[in-house]
């Protein structure tokens, strides 16, 4: 199947480098570098080794990004998109795993999950994780172990869902819409690595303003979503 | 209501009406915008004008003083307000999204 792996990079200038190496020694998936209007060199170190960039003329975000990338994995027909982080995080060894549980009809979004086979540590950092996956549970019924991973992979029907509803984001809320549109959802045993460089779109303060909104959404929002009708 | 503060929301109502359609002639403003807060002003001078009618209103609904009344119904004129607000800053948002994800998509194209 078409796959495009789409990497969201925000001044990711020490960073993107590396990771389009590691995509492309360990995967032969189409990529697309959608650069979110960064401020440092990212642009031209991406032209320099010529690699598939977009760039967004006005900086808005991660949700925007990943849309964009969406619109134009359904423009050039892909049938997977994959959502990669830019910032040396994610490791593209596991990527096969996760196209070919979608390639086998095991699920509609594949996750590179954490904590499939490993217990979650119980640290201040995994308190929010831990939150929203029982959000998730009592609203769908679904337990997802690592629902705030980066690294997820959507099939056709996912990216049409995307490109219908521009309130859709590239975070745990969408995963309870998508749960109630009857997707199904697996995830897959994967290691991340702690970044390198730079500064990651959910700084420490954001963080509390991050879990507020999604309880929000989740709760009052997606939870109420209604089947698609046959 | 006192004779003071009828006074004071005739007189600020008055300011906001000639305000509103100043901005217009200079095209500061959209017509569409600004019928709301002529509506709104207008109803302030009716209020202040017609202080028995305000009285006897909030008289039957219970309120300790009329000017309670007058004060709950310029909250919720506001509230409603901002909200219309907070709804076309969301729209605007998204169009300026559709339109930066549009150049950007045009721009790849065309390498």
């Amino acid at each position: 199947m078409k796959t495009l792996i789409i990497i969201p990079a925000y001044n990711e200038e020490l960073n993107i480098e590396k990771t389009i190496k590691d995509l492309k020694d360990n995967t032969n998936y189409d990529y697309l570098i959608i650069n979110d209007c960064s401020k440092d060199k990212t642009k031209e170190v991406c032209k320099k080794n010529k690699f598939n960039i977009l760039s967004l003329p006005i900086n808005y975000g991660l949700t925007s990004g990943i849309q964009v990338g969406m619109k134009y994995a359904y423009k050039n027909n892909y049938d997977i998109v994959i959502q990669f982080d830019g910032d040396g995080q994610h490791q593209a060894t596991y990527l096969k795993d996760l196209v070919k549980e979608i390639e086998n009809g095991n699920c509609n979004i594949a996750i590179g999950s954490r904590f499939v086979n490993k217990k979650k540590p119980k640290n201040m950092r995994m308190f929010g994780s831990i939150l929203l996956t029982l959000a998730i549970k009592i609203t769908t019924g679904q337990k997802i172990k690592d629902p705030t991973s980066g690294m997820r992979a959507y099939d056709k029907k996912a990216i049409e869902y995307f490109i219908k509803n521009p309130s859709l984001t590239p975070e745990p809320d969408t995963l309870v819409y998508m749960l109630k549109k009857k997707m199904k959802i697996k995830e897959v045993q994967v290691e991340m690595r702690e970044r390198e460089y730079g500064e990651s779109y959910l700084k420490p303060l954001k963080s509390a303003e991050y879990m507020i909104n999604m309880f929000f959404s989740i709760i009052f929002i997606r939870a109420m979503t209604r089947k698609d009708k046959k | 209501m006192t004779i003071t503060l009828r006074v004071i929301l005739i007189i600020c109502s008055l300011i906001s009406f000639i305000l509103c359609i100043t901005r217009i002639k200079q095209s500061k403003l959209k017509i569409e915008n600004s019928v709301i807060w002529m509506i709104g002003s207008i109803l302030l001078i009716i209020m202040s004008i017609f202080a028995n009618a305000v009285e006897w209103i909030a008289n039957k609904l219970g309120f300790m003083a009329p000017v309670n009344f007058v004060f709950l119904v310029i909250i919720g004129f506001l509230l409603i307000q901002a909200f219309i607000d907070n709804m076309r800053i969301s729209t605007l948002n998204e169009k300026i999204k559709d339109l930066n994800h549009y150049i950007a998509l045009k721009e790849k194209e065309r390498e």
